[in-house]
């Protein structure tokens, strides 16, 4: 698989203001003894 | 730390609805609202400026009633789409941290075929008087061992395909050839309990009943040997004072195995056994921390992403609330209002941590309706259990992003609903590396691809 360009994020300026919110239908399931598939296996 | 997260930084005002809050970045620190989960990352210099006004604040008061609406219907809204199905009482392990009790696994009973049939016709009626058109609800059969009662659990799924939404949580002992071939040719999720990257580490917690020494962990290298390419599996690993210093070592050997996904638990102290193999908050953190960025480092080297679910659900809870999957890091947590949780007998309990605590049976599936068990006493502590009411995290910043898990052990260990559960130094620390992602940018390295879709800006400010 193709190597990705590592960013080094540190060298990189970042934004003087960072907020990100985003919303949907709340679907929330399960809990921590199962991880949730996001979608379902297709057969 | 030069700053808890739940003590204002120098600079913070009274008047401000936002806290700040230090994560320990180089340039940034996080402020918070913490009622609608509200937050923004700001350079440090500009701390003082942006508590005063500007265009986060502006941002916040334009949109606070649709924050709190939406927290409002994730925390208090919700109805249950999802059923923890213990077919059995027994296990063919014994596990040092289970939850359920060492007598239930060595001497229980299983659920015969007819009754599991029974109890999947009683949840289908259930769940199809709320559940939306187009979704179904899941069954994830649980344990003990769920393959111990692998006729009746099979025939369920053969019966109920087209119903729900089914998944498997099991230790591979007996996950043979036609077993994975059943439950790949049926589209069903399986999960994987394996700790460690050697049998020398894995089976020092996950036993048989001989002792140390005589594990699963073979076993579950032959079935994730079996289901390489199968996009629907994935390995969940508990983190105990016996493979700490392994976890590292440990996602490298799953991403090595093409493994899609795993989680990294913390061990659920709700019973003693469990607690003897608790790490300590800090030693816990720095092996998870470091794992994670292992998993970041081998993404970047090969563009294939070994996604840790729980860590991936920590920042989805920041970046997105309401698509959170896993509702152990929320208040109330899911037990006992989006999920809940079926023994064998048919005993009904908020959560698959309260099974074998018979205080907290709200009912039987085979003798009343669900939605009077939810509304039970036994229920109801767990479902009510706010994060307003426990000390110490009514006054917290990041209240929200992690929930105060858990209340099974809050309750069993701590001495009460209204304590703290057992690793708040853990979670703390896990928000403000997630909320460092955040300010480094590199934060979508961590999520499945495709995390979003069918989800909406409500904010968006410098992180396009």
């Amino acid at each position: 698989m193709k190597k990705i360009a590592d960013t080094k994020p540190a060298a990189q300026p970042r934004p003087d203001l960072i907020a990100i919110r985003k919303t949907c239908d709340a679907e929330g399931t399960g809990l921590s003894h199962y991880v949730l598939m996001d979608k379902q296996v297709k057969r | 730390m030069s700053v808890a997260a739940r003590t204002p930084v120098e600079g913070g005002s009274a008047r401000s609805p936002l806290s700040p809050v230090d994560i320990g970045h180089a340039t940034h620190v996080a402020v918070v609202e913490p009622d609608t989960a509200f937050w923004g990352l700001v350079r440090k210099d500009l701390l003082a400026e942006t508590l005063a006004g500007g265009q986060l604040l502006d941002t916040f008061h334009a949109n606070a009633d649709g924050f709190r609406q939406e927290m409002d219907l994730l925390r208090f809204g919700l109805k249950p789409s999802a059923v923890y199905f213990n077919p059995t009482e027994r296990c063919n392990l014994n596990c040092t941290y289970c939850y359920i009790p060492e007598r239930m696994r060595h001497d229980g009973k299983h659920m015969d075929r007819a009754t599991l049939l029974d109890a999947l016709d009683r949840l289908h009626r259930y769940f199809r008087g709320h559940m939306p058109e187009g979704r179904l609800p899941q069954v994830i059969f649980h344990g003990a061992e769920p393959l111990l009662n692998r006729d009746a659990v099979f025939a369920g799924i053969e019966a109920y395909a087209d119903r729900f939404r089914f998944g498997v949580q099991t230790n591979a002992t007996l996950l043979d050839d036609s077993a994975v071939k059943f439950l790949v040719g049926h589209g069903i999720g399986i999960g994987l309990s394996l700790d460690g990257p050697s049998p020398e580490v894995a089976d020092r917690t996950r036993r048989n009943w001989a002792g140390a020494g005589a594990g699963a962990y073979d076993h579950v290298i032959r079935a994730i040997e079996r289901l390489d390419g199968y996009p629907g599996y994935n390995v969940i690993c508990t983190m105990t004072t016996e493979n700490l210093a392994h976890l590292d070592e440990m996602v490298a050997f799953l991403h090595a195995r093409r493994v899609p996904a795993c989680m990294l638990n913390v061990t659920r102290c709700t019973l003693p056994g469990a607690r003897v193999v608790r790490g300590e908050d800090d030693a816990v953190a720095d092996a998870y921390l470091a794992a994670l960025e292992t998993t970041h480092r081998l993404y970047r080297e090969t563009g294939r992403k070994l996604v840790v679910a729980n860590f991936a659900n920590i920042l989805i809870a920041i970046l997105a609330p309401t698509a959170r999957r896993l509702m152990c890091d929320i208040s109330p947590c899911g037990g006992g209002r989006s999920f809940f949780a079926l023994a064998p007998d048919g005993d009904l309990y908020p959560c698959s941590e309260f099974i074998g605590l018979p205080a907290f049976s709200g009912g039987n599936l085979f003798r009343q309706p669900v939605a009077e068990v939810l509304d039970s006493p036994a229920f109801r502590l767990v479902s009510g259990r706010k994060v307003e009411d426990v000390e110490g995290c009514n006054t917290c910043a990041i209240r929200h992003f992690c929930g105060s898990p858990c209340p099974a052990e809050a309750h069993e260990m701590n001495g009460g609903m209204n304590q703290k559960g057992a690793f708040c130094r853990f979670y703390e620390r896990q928000v403000h590396y997630a909320l460092r992602l955040i300010a480094d940018g590199r934060h979508d390295d961590f999520l499945w691809d495709g995390w979003d879709e069918g989800t909406v800006p409500t904010c968006m400010i410098g992180g396009a």
